[in-house]
């Protein structure tokens, strides 16, 4: 199979890379660059668990190819924390205990981190309109849910314009 | 040496606990949260190959031919392997009932689609997934039954034709005088329920890494396993080898649920790392394959039930028929999911006689499997649909019903008649706090506002039993030996007073590494942060069982406690020799060894164990100069189950009373739940946050199961639900805000009054959901009886009793 040569920024490291143009997004950063926190769930695009940001857009790294991403920046969880302080939406999942396994909870906080880039105040219905994208089995939603208040009301946005 | 361990906080040699029964942040969730955590995926090994599985596209087939050659010359390919392989090296899987397992790749037949006929390692999965596209495999199609009343006719097609039957067991288990109780009473109320397939679909599903050593002769085995002991014995029995040549290595897993299975992809991955020369062969299960032969399916059952009901209200017996369709083979224990409901069988009321015609039958399915709750819960669903409608006959409101025939506060400890004995319970405060909650009066009044609209608009109160702290026993009558489920710990201070506790199960999602810390931290007066909890293989570790049945919070509670508890006898001795004083004297609190009352002869627990192991000069002849012990704690008063199945089983029972409200859409038969409350009574709670945690996970996977969740097969036994498209998981949006209440009633047998939590709310929410469901639907004369009741089910009840809401008001 001709090989791809890609560039490619994850986390703020340029990695250049040689790869199949068959290999997902999803298998490039876990066996290629060994960036493992971002898990793959369904790997059909319905569950959300492999969700990594694209230019600062959310994706699903299993539906996308690493030579889609030629050129481009990619941001996983490992990008998140600073040393050992914790990103905002990460403490905030910690405080409300917003996760079980933790499994999923990887593309959960990069699908919210999108959301509370670009949009520091969100209502209750644009939150679930980015959660209902991602499949937790262990927390039901309850401390997900609380987290992302949490996050909101730490990174400074106020209250979500209408609780509960 | 007696082991005290506190049965109750104040017990604990601590002025107040500071950490133990308050919600914590949990240790393990820094790594979680920055992707650390290494899943066994995310596990590396030299040399290691990768396997892909070619899998049956028949439900029933004879294989005359597989011709790998082609896939042999595939560069990249290392190693394949087929029933050949599976002959010569493996036996037929262990299975419930017994002589019902197969090899791990078909050797004769395939008996479901996706049972696996070739498996190929190669360098990467993409190549190994190449090359099982190069093989072919002659079939010659045979018919299939998918359906559990026609296996069981004389004439069917036989799924194993050297059984001669399909039927793997058949009896009826009579716990009093049913008969009697059913010719007595004034009503009978009977019905016939359908609970379809479904099943735990962890967000990780099942992987493994597998290395057989061809010189030592031994297995090693990482994974995402949740039984790692019981796992091993497998394994060890699969291959012909010592059990103490197989060790499993637990990775933390992505939730289990009971559903992690992967006892067959695991026996497939070992041929072929025995095949390449002993490489190790990481095989990742992907999602399809988990939907279509993975370990999650369970509950795939037809009830015929009914119960006897006097004109005051009392139930007087309780006969449930169950034909549960365990699919081709009994390897994945399924029918140990129809054994549970022993445990709880007549929920939590003073029934006092039962009798259970269960029927196990082999169809061209999947195996089915356990998950959460293990069985009890569709048991629940089909009990508390007949509570509803005795108390519909009766005229009488179904909260009430149900509290005229609780067990009450005095009963306990109360035998059931199918032999399990409840350790305690409050059911009817419970009860009250439930309906408290939900302002149950004003629900009434809206529903009936609503009605006068022709909505349908249906209130569900139901009630059921979590048996926590499971044992084998309850497991007897499908051929599971033994009572008891030893879980060890092993707690060492070191001479810094750092404490490490060492455990035979990895982190699966329920916090119990911060419950360790917060026990431990509180038994010795230090810090959590002081406390680390470390994961042991099965090879190293005291014995373990690790989470299943609700059981591990009090388990490992009473591991660690009595570790503790060992330590301070060690410790006392040690002190009493420094301070020239008899061992009795000395008492440990508040993290000081030393005389009570006498402020100067006191020493830290850190000071105590660096005497004991750098000044061995001052110590007592004979005494053990480790700061470490290990504890295997197991219920106790258990015991072995008799000709009819009768035993004391699960130590604890936790009950639970919920309260919905539903409405459901008249044009589409679509549900919405527009209120959801719940108390319940899970003893002492050793970290209520997590408990919640758990509860509201549990809620959620209950709605799922009576609403959307569903294995579907046409009657081919071609699976229809192999894609997250077609199998529904529960979003955000399907969850409602659950509101939750605790009432507290210690269990007098366990360690600090814990009850098992672990299973929780599934118990009771289906039941709950389809309780509100025909709650809402008796105004037109209907019923669902079958779960998920998903809009079509609904829309179709709905057609069929007309279209105007007047008709058939009550």
């Amino acid at each position: 199979m001709a090989l791809c040569s890609i560039q490619v920024n994850v986390n703020g490291t340029n990695y250049q890379s040689v790869v199949e143009p068959r290999l997902s997004l999803a298998d490039f950063l876990r066996h290629e660059l060994g960036l493992t926190g971002t898990h793959v769930g369904c790997e059909h695009g319905v569950c959300g668990i492999c969700n990594v940001l694209v230019d600062g857009r959310s994706v699903r790294a299993c539906l996308l190819l690493a030579v889609q991403v030629d050129g481009q920046s990619v941001e996983t969880v490992e990008g998140l924390a600073e040393g050992e302080k914790l990103h905002p939406i990460q403490q905030a999942f910690m405080d409300e205990q917003g996760l079980q396994c933790g499994f999923c909870t990887p593309g959960f906080i990069m699908s919210l981190k999108e959301l509370l880039d670009c949009n520091p105040s969100p209502s209750e219905d644009e939150i679930k309109d980015v959660l209902g994208g991602s499949i937790c089995r262990c927390t039901g939603y309850a401390g997900i849910l609380r987290a992302v208040q949490s996050a909101v009301a730490k990174m400074g946005g106020g209250q979500p314009s209408s609780a509960d | 040496m007696a082991v005290d361990i506190p049965k109750s906080f104040e017990a604990l040699p601590t002025s107040s606990p500071r950490h133990i029964g308050r919600g914590r942040r949990r240790v393990e969730d820094p790594a979680l949260l920055t992707g650390r955590t290494q899943f066994v995926d995310d596990v590396e090994l030299p040399r290691m190959l990768h396997c892909a599985i070619l899998r049956s596209p028949f439900a029933h087939a004879k294989i005359t031919e597989v011709d790998t050659r082609e896939a042999e010359s595939l560069p990249g390919v290392v190693a394949i392997v087929t029933g050949d392989d599976a002959l010569r090296w493996s036996h037929p899987a262990q299975s419930s009932p017994e002589g019902w397992g197969t090899h791990c790749l078909a050797t004769d037949a395939v008996r479901y689609v996706g049972e696996p006929v070739a498996a190929v390692a190669a360098v990467n999965r993409y190549v190994a997934e190449d090359a099982i596209e190069l093989i072919t495999v002659e079939y010659d199609p045979l018919d299939a039954v998918t359906d559990p009343v026609a296996a069981m006719a004389p004439d069917s097609t036989l799924v194993h034709a050297g059984q001669g039957t399909n039927v793997m067991m058949d009896r009826v288990f009579t716990w009093g005088e049913v008969d009697q109780a059913f010719e007595a009473a004034d009503h009978v109320v009977s019905e016939k329920f359908r609970w379809n397939r479904m099943g735990a679909n962890p967000t990780e599903t099942f992987g493994c890494i597998c290395e057989w050593d061809p010189l030592d002769l031994s297995l090693t085995i990482r994974g995402s396993i949740q039984s790692p002991s019981m796992f091993g014995l497998g394994r060890a029995a699969t291959f012909a080898l010592p059990s103490n040549k197989v060790n499993i290595i637990s990775q933390p897993h992505g939730g289990s649920f009971g559903g992690k299975g992967g006892t067959r992809g695991t026996d497939v991955t070992c041929l072929l790392s025995r095949k390449a020369d002993g490489r190790p062969v990481k095989w990742i299960e992907d999602r399809i394959e988990y939907l279509t032969a993975g370990g999650s399916q369970a509950w795939d059952r037809h009830y015929q039930a009914s119960i006897s009901v006097r004109q005051d209200g009392t139930v007087t017996g309780l006969r449930v028929g169950l034909i549960d369709d365990l699919g081709a083979t009994g390897e994945a224990y399924g029918a140990i999911c129809a054994a549970k409901p022993l445990a709880a069988f007549t929920g939590p009321y003073t029934i006092p006689v039962a009798e259970y015609d269960l029927k196990l039958v082999a169809t061209n399915k999947v195996p089915s499997g356990p998950y959460r709750g293990m069985g009890p819960p569709p048991h629940f669903f089909v009990l508390e649909q007949l509570m509803d409608l005795a108390a519909r006959r009766l005229g009488m409101d179904p909260a009430e019903f149900r509290r005229k025939n609780f067990i009450p506060n005095e009963a306990f400890p109360y035998t059931i008649p199918s032999g399990n004995e409840y350790d305690s319970g409050n059911y009817e405060e419970v009860l009250n706090q439930a309906l408290a909650l939900a302002d149950y009066p004003a629900l009434r009044s809206a529903q009936a506002e609503a009605r006068q609209e022709g909505r349908l608009v249906g209130i569900g109160v139901a009630s059921a039993i979590e048996p926590g702290v499971f044992d084998w026993n309850a497991y007897a009558i499908v051929g599971m030996p033994g009572t008891g489920v030893p879980e060890g710990a092993t707690v060492s201070i070191d001479i810094m007073g750092f404490i490490t506790v060492r455990v035979g199960f990895s982190l699966e999602g329920q916090g119990q590494y911060t419950l360790i810390s917060q026990l431990v931290s509180d038994y010795f007066g230090t810090d959590p942060e002081m406390v680390r909890v470390v994961y042991l293989d099965t090879q190293s570790a005291p014995p373990s069982f690790g989470p299943g049945g609700s059981r591990l919070g009090v388990a490992i509670t009473g591991a660690v406690l009595g570790a503790c508890d060992r330590i301070r006898t060690k410790a006392c001795r040690v002190v009493a020799a420094l301070m020239q004083t008899e061992p009795e004297n000395i008492v440990l609190h508040d993290g000081l060894f030393g005389i009570p009352g006498v402020p100067e002869a006191q020493m830290s627990v850190s000071d105590v164990a660096g005497t004991m192991l750098a000044r061995s000069d001052l110590l007592p002849p004979d005494v053990d100069p480790r700061p470490e012990a290990t504890h295997v704690w197991t219920a106790p008063g258990r015991t072995p189950a008799d000709e009819e199945g009768r035993a004391k089983s699960y130590l604890t029972a936790a009950q639970a009373v919920h309260v919905v409200q539903v409405e459901i859409d008249r044009e589409t038969g679509f549900v919405e739940i527009q209120r959801y409350c719940l108390a319940d009574d899970c003893g002492t709670r050793l970290n209520p946050a997590t408990v919640e945690g758990q509860t509201d996970g549990s809620v959620a996977q209950g709605i799922g199961a009576a609403l959307l969740e569903e294995y579907s097969f046409d009657e081919d036994g071609q699976p229809q639900t192999t894609t997250f498209m077609d199998y529904l998981m529960p979003t955000v949006y399907e969850i409602p805000k659950v509101e939750k209440v605790a009432v507290v009633t210690p269990s007098p047998f366990t360690p600090l009054g814990a009850k098992g939590c672990g299973e929780g709310a599934i118990h009771t929410t289906p039941a709950a959901v389809l309780c509100a469901i025909n709650d809402a639907l008796a105004p037109i004369g209907q019923m669902a009886r079958e779960v998920p009741a998903a809009p079509k089910r609904l829309w179709e009840l709905i057609r069929a009793a007309g279209d105007t809401p007047e008709d058939g008001l009550i």
